[in-house]
């Protein structure tokens, strides 16, 4: 197991680093305009431009420059997202203290959301798979089309116009100025975000449930639990759900770390300032600091994830074993 | 992309964003159901107090600094509330002096030498910083410090220096030549002499701008060349000392006894969240004839989506979303509903929209093709794409009306029946260029087909619009090959001469100041050629620059010097008449545009705000001249 987390581990950094070197082409090497042209202004002349790059570190060698960034990716006191290099281009506030400052309202809402999904698509697919053919199973095909098929920047819209803004049963977008995170819980900010977002999700959970549920329901071991005499709810929810969860975990896990660095529609919409928000502001404004420490956190957490599900696996499935 | 196109853009675009739903409902017509633009209630009528809950979606574009800040809506929180300049706008309509920098720190208009090379500015006395520097009195080096701010490129990345070339030894400071700008003196506390290397007209305007903002000395540290803006070369905006009616929130809380890196920022910046305005104890109304400041505190929310921001006005949760637009379906009811009438409010913008040649590129090098598109052009269609006659009015010349004090305001060059377009008038024009070889009025040549146009992506208008000029441009003969691109990369590759975009459509243009010297010179003069933006014909481009983008040796316009004759003449109406002769040449013997629109802001407000007035200066509402109805908290 050591060395297997050893190995993955190193791994993680391999995908951060190219992660990183991707980034940094996309978006300093490949954009469609010049950021230091953009940064001078409409009337930029040559000496203005010269001089922009120079203050965004812009005029360096290529390698010069990504080492920089990279540096900051290093998590080590003093160079991680470190402010020389780690400035806003577009609005002049350090990278670190905005990620540090909207962190917690992104994972309020992927908590929030995740368990939001779990509490709807279980029961669903659970629901759907022992009734198959059922008008339950049918609602929950409907649902997860529905689920699947509507857009999230639709399906926000029609609850903040519907709940809010027609029958006022909702708070409306963003959250109030001087509420605390946990104030603004219980203000009810999150709910709709927290639906909407997991709407698209328990569908998806609900029919993967159904799908292995079914397949688990059809195996040898279930028919011995029936021949033993055990009630059809015992069998279902202590041994064929149990099996059926598994691969869940794996989805949750790397559904969870990507919506930690952001839901960016969702925080759009619902005005929600979380990492997503600033990362749609940073692409628009072609704010490459903030993209890049966006981007790497993001990716840190969908790795991390993905570590973290191989390993609970490993506890949750004894046929799984590391070495 | 500057921040003020940016906004220009951004503005009509979430306009626009709804105009697709609107089917083909008949539009409104502009006009009388709109709100009062002006006081609507005498002085000591209009009710005081209260707390404004707005929403801008944009983000201000650099924290408030007052040297990079670049944005229209920015420029108005610094005009209407946080500083206080030599000369101000008063936040009122053309009619009503809003377009005149009139003195605010200064204590009079500012007298000019007989060589008009030389500035005089007396400053009140008594104008005293808000917290922590209660007890600091403006003086006249505070806003030296503040042009010298404005001459570092990093502390004014973004911004506008280049304004402020003219005075004397602004560039060698900028360049690092010289210890202080040579053309700027304070014989004593409250005079400042401004000495420029030719005669510049704008002085008073330039000097009314948020970047020469006074900025005080720091007590703790007096040798700081730029007083508490030292060491803040990025982020000044979160330690700004106001001047003006209202400050940050947390604005006693600076302390500038310590290290900038440890200094505490104002609570009430939390830059693309939240802005929080509180009255500035320090303001004395008495010393101040340009703002009304009715309002206690401002609550600016930054994001959210332009429509959801919208209704929340409507349901009362905000009293005004700054820049979120109009979109048609808003538009619309607001327009036919009695109830919802007064709380619209249409004004000019004082930006305009136009087609742009490139005239470098065949055939836009041949006036006759020029002419022939300007008259072929349904420039009534092309308004009908964002919202029909609200959108503003028709352009049938260059430089808004209100910037040339209406001396160009029946001036049409190219008539055609409701500016639907005249094909037969196209034609004939089209006739006498040489790309129509057969005389029959229709482009024949090579030339003539395939010709690259660039256009934003944004729909609607831009698409739309395109279709309709390849449309009305087909009869002449042009076909064309069609680029779109997003909307701020459609600016880079429209300004880029690489690019050899014959027309680009989808630009737009927002007067810094209300003066045709922040309009004709960026985009006509060399000075907004590329790697500037705005000059995207190329207009006096030599041998030597064509030649280094690849173009064939080709005789453009140059006007550089006939702008030059403008910019030096003082305010007045022989400016007035300078510009607007230029416009006409423009218009006539350059012809390297099709003016299509005079744009207006459209703005929603909510039910609580009792007083709106129009500020020409900012075209946009003046901020410090909003009220709330009595008792509103």
């Amino acid at each position: 197991m050591g060395r297997y987390l050893v190995r993955r581990t190193l791994f993680l950094i391999l995908v951060l680093w190219i992660v990183s070197v991707v980034t940094f082409l996309i978006f300093v090497k490949l954009p469609p305009g010049d950021p230091a042209r953009r940064a001078a202004g409409r009337r930029a002349t040559a000496e203005t431009i010269a001089d922009a790059r120079e203050a965004l570190g812009l005029d360096k060698p290529v390698f010069v420059q990504y080492g920089r960034f990279a540096k900051g990716l290093v998590p080590w006191p003093g160079w991680f997202l470190n402010e020389e290099v780690y400035f806003s281009w577009s609005n002049f506030v350090p990278v670190r203290e905005e990620i540090a400052g909207r962190l917690p309202v992104s994972a309020t809402l992927a908590l929030g959301a995740a368990g939001t999904w779990l509490l709807l698509g279980v029961p669903i697919g659970v629901i759907s798979a022992v009734r198959r053919r059922s008008i339950a199973d049918r609602a929950a095909m409907v649902f997860a089309l529905f689920g699947v098929s509507a857009p999230i920047f639709w399906l926000a819209q029609v609850f903040l116009f519907v709940f809010w803004f027609k029958l006022g049963i909702a708070p409306g977008s963003g959250l109030e100025r001087d509420a605390t995170l946990l104030e603004s819980v219980f203000q009810g900010k999150f709910i709709m975000p927290w639906v909407v977002l997991a709407l698209a999700y328990a569908a998806f959970y609900a029919r993967m449930i159904r799908g292995n549920l079914i397949e688990t329901m059809g195996e040898d071991y279930i028919r011995t639990a029936r021949a033993k005499g055990l009630s059809e709810g015992r069998v279902i929810y202590r041994h064929g759900l149990r099996a059926a969860l598994t691969p869940v975990v794996t989805m949750m896990g790397l559904d969870l770390g990507a919506l930690l660095g952001g839901a960016f529609i969702t925080e759009t919409v619902f005005n929600l300032p979380g990492v997503g928000q600033y990362a749609v502001r940073a692409i628009y404004t072609n704010d490459f600091p903030a993209v890049m420490g966006v981007t790497i956190l993001a990716a840190f957490f969908i790795v991390v994830a993905n570590l973290v599900v191989d390993v609970v696996y490993a506890f949750l499935d004894p046929r799984v074993r590391y070495g | 992309m500057s921040k003020k196109l940016k906004l220009l853009a951004l503005v009509t675009v979430l306009a626009m964003t709804a105009a697709a739903c609107g089917g083909d409902e008949e539009e409104p017509e502009p006009g009388g159901a709109t709100g009062p633009t002006g006081v609507t209630a005498p002085e000591e009528d209009i009710p005081v107090g209260g707390t404004l809950n707005s929403a801008i979606v944009s983000d201000v574009s650099a924290g408030f600094d007052p040297q990079k800040e670049y944005y229209q809506l920015s420029w108005e929180f610094f005009r209407c509330c946080l500083t206080r300049t030599l000369m101000n706008y008063n936040g009122m309509p053309v009619d009503q002096a809003g377009t005149e920098a009139q003195p605010d720190l200064a204590a009079a208009a500012p007298e000019q030498s007989a060589d008009g090379l030389t500035w005089t500015f007396t400053l009140k006395t008594g104008i005293m910083y808000g917290p922590p520097f209660e007890d600091v009195e403006v003086h006249a080096q505070d806003i030296i410090r503040a042009v010298e701010r404005t001459a570092d490129p990093e502390a004014s990345l973004g911004g506008y220096p280049f304004y402020y070339s003219p005075i004397e030894g602004f560039d060698a400071f900028s360049d690092g030549e010289a210890d202080s700008i040579s053309g700027l003196e304070a014989p004593d506390d409250y005079t400042l002499v401004i000495t420029t290397t030719r005669p510049a007209g704008d002085i008073p305007n330039l000097f009314a701008m948020p970047a020469t903002a006074p900025i005080p000395p720091n007590p703790d540290d007096p040798d700081a060349t730029l007083g508490v803006a030292e060491g803040h070369t990025e982020d000044y905006g979160r330690y700004l000392v106001a001047t003006g009616p209202y400050m940050f929130e947390g604005s006693e809380s600076l302390d500038f006894s310590l290290p900038p890196k440890d200094q505490p920022t104002l609570s009430g910046v939390e830059v693309g969240k939240f802005y929080t305005l509180v009255r500035n104890p320090s303001y004395d109304p008495a010393t101040d004839t340009l703002r009304g400041a009715y309002i206690d505190r401002y609550e600016i929310a930054v994001g959210g989506d332009p429509v959801d921001l919208l209704n929340k006005v409507e349901a009362g949760d905000l009293d005004l979303c700054i820049d979120c637009g109009t979109p048609p379906d808003f538009l619309r009811r607001y327009q036919t509903d009695p109830e919802l009438q007064p709380l619209l409010h249409i004004n000019p913008s004082g930006g305009n929209r136009y087609i742009s040649f490139n005239l470098a590129v065949p055939p836009m090098d041949d006036i006759h093709v020029r002419k022939a598109l300007n008259l072929a052009t349904d420039k009534d269609g092309s308004r009908k794409f964002r919202g029909g006659p609200p959108a503003g009015d028709v352009a049938t010349h260059i430089v808004p009306d209100a910037l040339l004090d209406n001396l160009l305001a029946d001036y049409d060059p190219y008539p055609t029946p409701n500016f639907q377009g005249d094909i037969e008038a196209a034609k004939a024009e089209m006739a006498q260029s040489k790309y129509d070889t057969d005389g029959d009025g229709v482009c024949d040549a090579p030339e003539c087909s395939d010709i690259l146009m660039v256009v934003s992506e944004a729909s609607p208008p831009y698409p739309e619009q395109t279709a309709l000029l390849q449309d009305n441009w087909g009869e002449l003969g042009l076909t064309f090959n069609v680029k779109q691109f997003e909307h701020t990369t459609m600016y880079s590759k429209c300004s880029d001469p690489a690019t050899k975009a014959a027309v680009c459509n989808s630009v737009g243009w927002l007067p810094d100041y209300f003066d045709a010297a922040t309009v004709i010179p960026p985009l006509f003069g060399t000075e907004g050629l590329y790697p500037a933006y705005g000059n995207l014909s190329l207009l006096g481009a030599d041998a030597d620059y064509l030649a280094e983008y690849g173009y064939d040796p080709i005789d453009i316009p140059n006007v550089d010097d006939r702008i030059e004759e403008c910019k030096v003449i003082p305010f007045g109406a022989e400016r007035f008449e300078c510009w607007a002769n230029l416009d006409r040449y423009l218009m006539e013997e350059v012809v390297n545009w099709v003016p299509l629109l005079f744009d207006t802001n459209r703005t929603i407000v909510g039910d609580r705000i009792v007083n709106f007035v129009h500020s020409a200066s900012a075209g946009m509402e003046a901020l410090d001249r909003l009220a709330l109805a009595e008792g509103s908290e």
